[in-house]
């Protein structure tokens, strides 16, 4: 029972911070929150669906679509959303985020127009296949969203570590005109990270839609602010910070619905970053920050 | 005559033009700090439930619950604030949605006490109080001329209005007092106000208490006008409304979220066939205006140009300017 509920959990956290990491991207080099990637994540599951229940097609292709959607997604909300606002002068820093909030409200009510606002099933075809191991029961779509989120998790960390992009990525989050002035293409690289940012809020897309077997408008928002919370809870702009706070949420969550009232589940995010605010505010994982 | 002009579907939505100015003005007096709160919603829900529940179960007059509903806005706003505000603005608007999300959240589940999701109604309402009180007096509508509908939201609509006057009138006043001018130099520079002696943490806290205080009471009036309310009414979508109103109209000066509530509130009524893509259209106007002009429709220029202009008119008509400023 406990180890069913920890893989849960585990599951559920892995979700949280696939999601998250797209955040704390986009934080980390452009400095500004993306209150559109909860509804492009969304846009990702959709996808998926459509892909799957209405071409019949396999997973691989619903995956290879929804990632290509939502990079060009993400393409867009640069082009139109971010871009202009950048180096302007007289713009303040909360422009942006009122721009994003924008976004996300558009694209939330396209798919209500696109896809209709119902809860819309998603068919995995392995999603009834399952384990015995001892008493425990595993489902397969579990390891399959588990690895699946290790994988890029550990593809990103050596990606942003070893490789000359993922250097220029990182030189750019530190100072875009020093790296600039040291040859770093930084518009290439800030459109490059949304763009990876946006394809990874697709990814979970896709793993929420098989792990919960339902896709709907609403479930963008609800992700997207606790993929808020994760980040302030790990630390913004910090990608190990993401990942854990992830898990650390998506097993108090199952934790709660477990062994408390599952009513207030969707409150444990936002009462987590209220008592982190008071007494680390620059997150578990976060460097301290001067005010 | 008059039972033609007070068409109660006017009046009513008259009654939300007001509510709606003062719900915008409580996200521009935190953004006059430089500090973006999404709580409205939030701090509206706690105004509501407060005055609803304490009327209907305690049967104290509607003024006691709203005055209550208010305070308990206030008081939340304190606690909230004072932690966050020592934080950047990026932190304040999130942790201001997740507060709106945790009150919405406690909404639905607090059963015995909220009724859950499905609402609260039957909560008094202001107009048909104010009628019963009059008719004690032996006022009677009709010797105005009027049906009791028309006289309830006729009465509300003026109450309304003379509260939205007040309140427009006194941040106006605020505006170019010692706290006004502390908030605009917060906005433009912190470190540099501190620097200059201004204690910016008590101004910013002032600021956001200020800001929960109005959006308490426009959801405790809000409770007594519709006489029922719902979690669903405090959503992160009445949040988004909201700041819509302040950030299209502009948040530089006091006219612009009063502009921005009246213009949204009444566009939707005349563009019925719009309203479905309602959301779209806000969506695509806070890109388009962000990315045109981000300090929004009405700002310091435009106020200028209007004044100019009136003062040119008065100048040809009168010959002398007027002493009087907006």
């Amino acid at each position: 029972m406990l180890i069913e509920q920890l893989i849960n959990g585990l599951t559920l956290g892995s979700i949280y911070a696939i999601v998250a990491l797209g955040f704390t991207l986009v934080f980390g080099v452009l400095g500004i929150i993306n209150m559109a990637h909860g509804e492009i994540f969304m846009f990702g599951a959709f996808i998926g669906v459509m892909i799957t229940a209405m071409f019949d097609a396999p997973l691989w292709v619903a995956f290879g679509a929804s990632i290509l959607i939502t990079a060009i997604l993400g393409f867009f909300l640069e082009t139109f959303a971010l871009r202009p606002l950048r180096n302007k002068p007289g713009v303040s820093h909360l422009a942006p985020l009122i721009s994003t909030i924008g976004v996300s409200i558009f694209l939330e009510n396209l798919s209500h127009h696109l896809f209709g606002s119902g809860n819309k099933p998603f068919e995995a075809p392995f999603a009834q296949v399952s384990f015995q191991v001892g008493s425990i029961t595993v489902y397969l779509v579990q390891i399959v969203i588990f690895v699946i989120s290790i994988i890029l998790m550990v593809a990103l960390s050596i990606w942003l570590g070893k490789t000359k992009a993922g250097k220029a990525l990182r030189a750019t989050a530190e100072n875009l005109e020093t790296a600039s002035l040291l040859g770093v293409d930084t518009k290439r690289i800030i459109t490059m990270t949304v763009i990876i940012a946006s394809a990874i809020g697709g990814i979970a897309g896709i793993l929420v839609g098989m792990a919960f077997n339902s896709v709907n408008p609403q479930m963008g928002l609800s992700m997207g602010l606790k993929g808020l919370a994760i980040i302030i809870l790990g630390g913004m702009g910090n990608v190990r910070g993401a990942m854990a706070g992830g898990l650390i949420l998506g097993l108090a969550e199952t934790f709660v619905v477990v062994y408390g009232d599952s009513g207030y589940k969707d409150a444990i995010a936002f009462l987590a970053i209220i008592v982190i605010l008071l007494i680390r505010p620059q997150g578990l994982f976060g460097k301290k920050i001067t005010t | 005559m008059l039972a033609e002009l007070f068409n109660p579907y006017y009046l009513q939505i008259g009654c939300f033009i007001l509510i709606n100015i003062i719900l915008a003005l409580s996200v521009y007096v935190p953004l006059s700090t430089g500090q973006l709160s999404l709580a409205s919603a939030g701090f509206m829900g706690l105004g509501a439930y407060t005055s609803a529940l304490l009327t209907i179960h305690f049967d104290l007059p509607i003024l006691v619950g709203i005055i209550a509903g208010t305070l308990i806005a206030g008081l939340i706003g304190i606690l909230i604030g004072l932690p966050t505000l020592r934080l950047q603005g990026v932190y304040l608007a999130i942790v201001t949605l997740g507060f709106g999300e945790v009150i919405r959240v406690v909404f639905i589940n607090w059963e015995s006490l909220t009724n859950g999701s499905v609402g609260i109604s039957g909560i008094p309402h202001i107009g048909r109080e104010i009628l019963k009180t009059l008719k004690g007096f032996g006022f009677n509508p009709q010797s105005m001329g009027l049906q009791n509908n028309q006289f309830i939201f006729l009465s509300i609509f003026v109450l309304l209005l003379i509260i939205a006057i007040f309140l427009v009138w006194f941040f106006r006043r605020q505006h170019y007092s010692r706290v006004g001018r502390a908030y605009a130099a917060i906005k433009l520079d912190e470190k540099a106000a501190e620097s200059m002696g201004i204690n910016i943490t008590y101004y910013k806290v002032l600021a956001f208490t200020q800001g929960a205080l109005l959006a308490g009471f426009a959801g405790s009036i809000y409770a007594h006008v519709l006489a029922y309310i719902s979690p669903a009414d405090f959503s992160y979508h009445r949040a988004v409304d909201i700041l819509v109103f302040t950030v299209f109209g502009g948040s530089e000066v006091i006219w612009g979220p009063v502009f921005g509530a009246i213009f949204l509130t009444f566009l939707p009524e005349v563009l019925r066939f719009i309203s479905e893509y309602r959301y779209m259209i806000y969506g695509l106007m806070i890109i388009i205006l962000m990315a045109v002009r981000p300090q929004g429709l009405i700002d310091v220029n435009i106020i200028n140009w209007i004044k100019s202009k009136k003062r040119s008119k008065r100048g040809v008509t009168h010959g002398s300017g007027s002493e009087k400023s907006m």
